[in-house]
């Protein structure tokens, strides 16, 4: 009962919080604070609003929004599959031999420091100016962080389930399923939301400096409304891409760890 | 008239632990024999660091070692299903399924697929360790005693030849252990299985053994008798103080 009725007035605090800053920017947008440049910076907030219509309706370049941000997730999705996969099949190798295991631990020590937008220059030489360009940044930013949790995550397995699971006849296959991956789950759902966080940021980033014409995707869709002194188009893109944000994290994350680690008692 | 029908024979057993100084380390477990019976319920008893679990864990399959261990004179040297270790540990059975599918899951891999039966032997063997109604719920909204008494239904419910327990009560408070070494005995004496268990506790080894060893440095087995007293056996059972103190001296030197 006290925890609901904290909960409660924390919501409250928040609302409250956001209604000022929206206030605030409300009237700064009024007042032409920065003069000519007011209306760029600081666009009123209804015509952030509006423009979240014109980005649907009219959108840039005869496409609507719609298409871009679908564009951008088709991408995003594709990469992401292809990174936890590879991240799951390499950490599984690393368990069988002892060899692939420090390999791939250097191998995953190394490439992890290296930011996806640095390898841009020698990625568009190999794939050429194509969406596999934005794919293989997005794999490149998932499979190395996803790696090193599932790795730590397979090695903080408690001997005893493993050897639980020896004893009732699981094979070394089949131990993988059986026993690690649902027995290092904390692990591997926080590596899944770093990854995920790395890709969606090497995304935008990657799609801004090198928007493709023939790729629609957000960042380009930001970059272009920046060109044509659109702000309010960029900022309500903005918006869009804080919401995607939320609706990972709380319509596919929370999920998640509600019917697993939660559920189990093994969330950290 | 000795009971020839042994289940487990432990022929020359020597364990020595690969250490990383490899100093040439000293045997842990050396030149090791051991033959239990059929529905033999053996109590092992030893001071700290003397093998047990290394023996048990030999027997298991978990460790490499020398010399031969024969279940029903087949070689087993791998872990299987006819040899199920309850642990110690309370944490033992898996956190991510209900109590019932830790006890469904290694049935399901045994190839029996039939969801009520599955239930049905869950149901079976929840009962016969008195967990009535926990079914659904998970491993961590249980106490220490309710989770041991889920492994030994995960064992049993395996149809195992062999159980072997470590320790299974010693974490536990003085009355749940009571009360499990009770129900244990029951069972071990309605099962068709064959229980090494091994203890720090004398009376606890006298309870439930049939036949109690003591052992000593290096896997020595200095002490081996017959349980002759009368079951179920209590402190105030004819001879149990001189056998409780036969062991305990045992166990001094
Ligand atoms: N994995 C290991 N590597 C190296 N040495 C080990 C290992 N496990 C056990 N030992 C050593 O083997 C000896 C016997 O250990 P073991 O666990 O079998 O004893 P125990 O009789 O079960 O003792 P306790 O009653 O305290 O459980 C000890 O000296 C211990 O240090
Ligand atoms: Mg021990």
């Amino acid at each position: 009962m006290n925890k609901r009725r904290e909960e409660f007035s924390d919501l409250i605090v928040k609302i409250v919080f956001v209604a000022v800053v929206l206030l605030i920017w409300e009237s700064v947008a009024r007042a032409n604070l920065f003069g000519s440049r007011s209306r760029l910076i600081f666009p009123t907030i209804g015509e952030i609003g509006r423009a979240f219509v014109t980005n649907l309706t009219i959108g840039y370049a005869g496409s609507s929004f719609l298409i871009y941000i679908a564009n951008s997730l088709k991408l995003l999705i594709i990469g992401l599959l292809i990174g936890v996969v590879l991240a799951f099949v390499f950490s599984g190798l690393s368990m069988v031999s002892r060899y692939f295991y420090s390999i791939y631990n250097l191998v995953v020590s190394v490439f992890d420091l290296l930011p996806g937008v640095a390898l841009l220059p020698v990625v568009i030489i190999i794939f050429g100016v194509t969406p596999g360009v934005i794919v293989f940044l997005v794999v490149h930013a998932v499979i190395w962080p996803m790696s090193r949790s599932v790795l730590d995550g397979f090695m903080a397995v408690p001997r005893i389930y493993v050897e639980a699971g020896l004893n009732m006849g699981l094979s070394r296959g089949r131990l993988l399923f059986g026993v690690y991956i649902p027995a290092a789950m904390s692990y591997i759902l926080s590596g899944l939301k770093v990854g995920w966080a790395r890709a969606w940021r090497g995304l935008l980033s990657a799609e801004m400096i090198f928007g493709l014409a023939n790729s629609l995707g957000i960042g380009l869709y930001i970059n272009q409304m920046r060109t044509n002194l659109k702000n309010a188009e960029m900022y309500a893109t903005l918006i869009v891409i804080v919401l995607i944000g939320v609706v990972v994290q709380y319509g596919i994350f929370a999920p998640i760890e509600k019917c697993t680690v939660k559920k189990w008692g093994m969330s950290k | 008239m000795e009971n020839t029908d042994n289940i487990l024979e432990i022929k020359h057993l020597t364990k020595v632990y690969q250490d990383e100084t490899d100093t040439g380390a000293d045997p842990i477990l050396a030149d090791l024999n051991l033959k239990v019976g059929r529905k033999e319920f053996l109590s092992v008893l030893g001071p700290s660091g003397c093998g047990k679990t290394t023996m048990l864990r030999c027997i298991a399959g978990f460790e490499t070692y020398n010399g031969e261990i024969l279940v029903d004179g087949v070689s087993a040297a791998k872990p299987g299903t006819d040899r199920i270790m309850v642990f110690q540990d309370f944490n033992q059975i898996f956190p991510w399924q209900t109590v019932e599918k830790n006890i469904q899951y290694p049935l399901r891999l045994q190839g029996i697929k039939d969801k009520e039966q599955l239930q049905a032997v869950s149901d079976e063997y929840l009962k016969k360790v008195n967990l009535d109604g926990v079914q659904k719920k998970y491993p961590h909204q249980l106490s220490g005693g309710m989770k041991q008494r889920v492994a030994i239904a995960r064992a049993l419910a395996q149809k195992p030849k062999i159980i072997l327990m470590d320790e299974p009560f010693a974490a536990l408070d003085a009355m749940t252990r009571n009360r499990l070494q009770v129900e244990l005995l029951n069972i071990s004496s309605q099962e068709d299985c064959t229980f090494i268990f091994i203890t720090h506790n004398i009376q606890e080894a006298i309870v439930l053994g049939d036949r109690i060893i003591v052992m000593s440095k290096k896997g020595e087995i200095k002490v081996d008798e017959k349980n002759g007293l009368k079951k179920p056996i209590t402190p105030a059972t004819p001879g149990y103080g001189e056998m409780w103190q036969r062991f305990h001296d045992a166990l001094e030197v």
